[in-house]
């Protein structure tokens, strides 16, 4: 019962919090948390939810069915907790972006669309 | 020294919200049909947009979040999505209207039509936003903004206005029938100054260079010079506008008819100069718009986004920024006069000011982000005086649109 008040989060301090990798940089935003019960009566927060489906969730819950007809998960992806090494208005985790969706998204633009326009810097 | 050159950020984001075609437009407007009457509306704007501007400003800089940012995680996604889509929406519009206004400047130098010189509106505006780091785009619009003070020069060689303009100043002459004309500038004035956009540019902008909490007092002159300095290149537009056109019947409806209000003291010059103003301030407004729009996105999406990193450092950010820049290519095929379009994209604007600006009330009080340097209870008051007055604007808009045949 000797809780650390500084290890107490609410859920509205961790959806929408900012994701950074360790290499600093943005890896979106978090769209959604999933929980477990655990046997001994707790529930326990194991993941967060980054992607459109639970994005579209977070407006109406019948979007995110619909959401995932159209995307069968392609771009769902869940962050283990044991990821995130600090919490605050930033989540910090421990591995860098390109093992995150948003950084290989980002790299995906970069590589097939930005390199075609002159000066992209590629 | 070279940290205090930033107050140029605040000048070319007041070019957004004081100096752009559409503000342009109406102050000109406002001078040729009621002389001075209009300026307090003027005033009343700078003082929203200083306070608006030195808040989301201190915000940032304190607590490292840009305000897009601030509106999702403290309001969540679903409340972010309103804001974001109007701005998707007035914004695109509003693009389009600034690039029309360059375009319209290199036609009154060039003599070309502007729908064949609008592409080239859009390639400059591309490869200042592709590959201009931060600097070049406060500094480039802000210095040559400086232009404007020619309406300044102008008022002192006409003279400055007659005994009898200056009465309008506290005692507007509306004549039967333009009451609704009148209050329809009002709402333009203050809808299309207090632009949230501005805002988005502006917090973004304060992060590019880097401010902290220790910039607070940078924060406060950039505010003031920048909005003071957009509000008397309004205001002495009106001030001329109503020297210059009001005796000739001129109504102001075209920005040809008030580049007169330069070419009457300045001759050909005159012309040049406004030209040359038409055009850098809406590629400052086009700048700003173009770069607010995809700062939103991408932070409220918690993508990589800035300025001052190559274009594939930030993909998403660079990719939106192009795609805007295209819509805009496809909007302006549909032929709406830019004026028409920046008219528009004000009302849409005004209709969701106090969404826009209704995250100011919590953001400002988080201790968590901003410790110590929370608003002061007498600013919580002011914010709710702004919303009521954007409240009153975002339910006038329309009507007063309809009512006056949109200016």
């Amino acid at each position: 019962m000797n809780a650390n008040n500084d290890d107490i989060f609410s859920i509205a301090d961790i959806i929408d919090s900012q994701l950074e990798s360790s290499d600093r940089q943005n890896v979106g935003r978090v769209a959604d948390i999933e929980a477990e019960w655990r046997e001994d009566g707790t529930l326990v927060l194991c993941h967060l939810v980054t992607g459109p489906q639970a994005l579209s969730g977070r407006i109406a819950r019948p979007l995110r069915s619909l959401a995932q007809r159209l995307l069968h998960d392609r771009f769902e992806y869940s962050i283990p907790l044991s990821d995130v090494e600090k919490f605050g208005p930033t989540l910090r985790l421990r591995r860098k972006a390109r093992d995150y969706p948003v950084g290989r998204s980002e790299r995906w633009i970069a590589e097939h669309i930005l390199r075609w326009i002159p000066g992209s810097g590629y | 020294m070279k940290k205090w050159l930033s107050i140029t950020l605040g000048i070319v984001t007041a070019i957004g919200g004081f100096l752009d075609a559409g503000t342009i437009a109406t102050s000109g407007e406002a001078g040729a049909k009621f002389g001075l009457g209009l300026i307090w509306a003027i005033l009343l704007a700078t003082v929203m947009a200083i306070l608006l501007v030195e808040m989301v400003g201190r915000f940032t800089a304190v607590s490292q979040k840009p305000y897009a940012a601030a509106i999702r995680e403290e309001l969540g996604f679903r409340f972010y999505l309103f804001p974001l889509i109007s701005e998707i929406i007035a914004e695109g519009l509003l693009l389009t209207a600034e690039l029309g206004g360059m375009a319209i400047a290199l036609s009154l130098v060039t003599g070309l039509s502007w729908h064949i010189l609008f592409p080239v509106a859009v390639v400059i505006v591309f490869l200042m936003a592709w590959r201009a780091p931060f600097d070049w785009i406060e500094n480039g619009p802000a210095i040559f903004g400086m232009l404007m003070l020619a309406f300044l020069v102008g008022v002192f060689v006409m003279g400055g206005p007659s005994q009898e303009t200056v009465q309008t100043l506290w005692k507007p002459v509306i004549k039967p029938g333009e009451l609704a004309d009148y209050f329809y500038l009002v709402a333009a004035i203050l809808g299309a100054t207090i632009s949230p956009y501005l805002l988005y540019f502006y917090s973004s902008g304060t992060r590019e260079e880097g401010w902290s909490g220790k910039s607070l007092l940078l924060n406060r002159i950039t505010a003031f010079a920048g909005m003071g300095f957009g509000s008397l290149g309004s205001i002495t537009i009106v001030i001329m506008s109503a020297i210059v056109l009001q005796p000739q019947n001129i109504q102001a409806s075209t920005l040809g008819e008030i580049g007169l209000t330069l070419a009457t003291p300045f001759g050909k010059i005159g012309s040049l100069i406004f030209a040359c103003i038409l055009f850098v301030t809406c590629l400052g407004a086009a700048l700003e718009c173009v770069l607010a729009l995809s700062y939103n996105v991408a932070q409220g999406f918690g993508w990589p986004w800035g300025e001052n990193k190559k274009p594939v450092e930030a993909a998403h950010f660079n990719l939106i920024l192009v795609l805007f820049l295209v819509i805009a290519l496809l909007i302006n095929l549909i032929g709406i006069e830019p004026l028409q379009l920046a008219l528009f994209a004000s009302t849409i604007i005004a209709l969701f000011l106090p969404l826009s600006l209704l995250p100011f009330l919590i953001i400002m009080n988080n201790r968590q982000y901003l410790g110590d340097k929370i608003n002061k209870p007498w600013l919580n008051i002011l914010v709710l005086l702004i919303l009521l007055i954007a409240f009153v604007v975002s339910i006038t808009a329309i009507p007063l649109e309809l009512l006056s045949g949109g200016g």
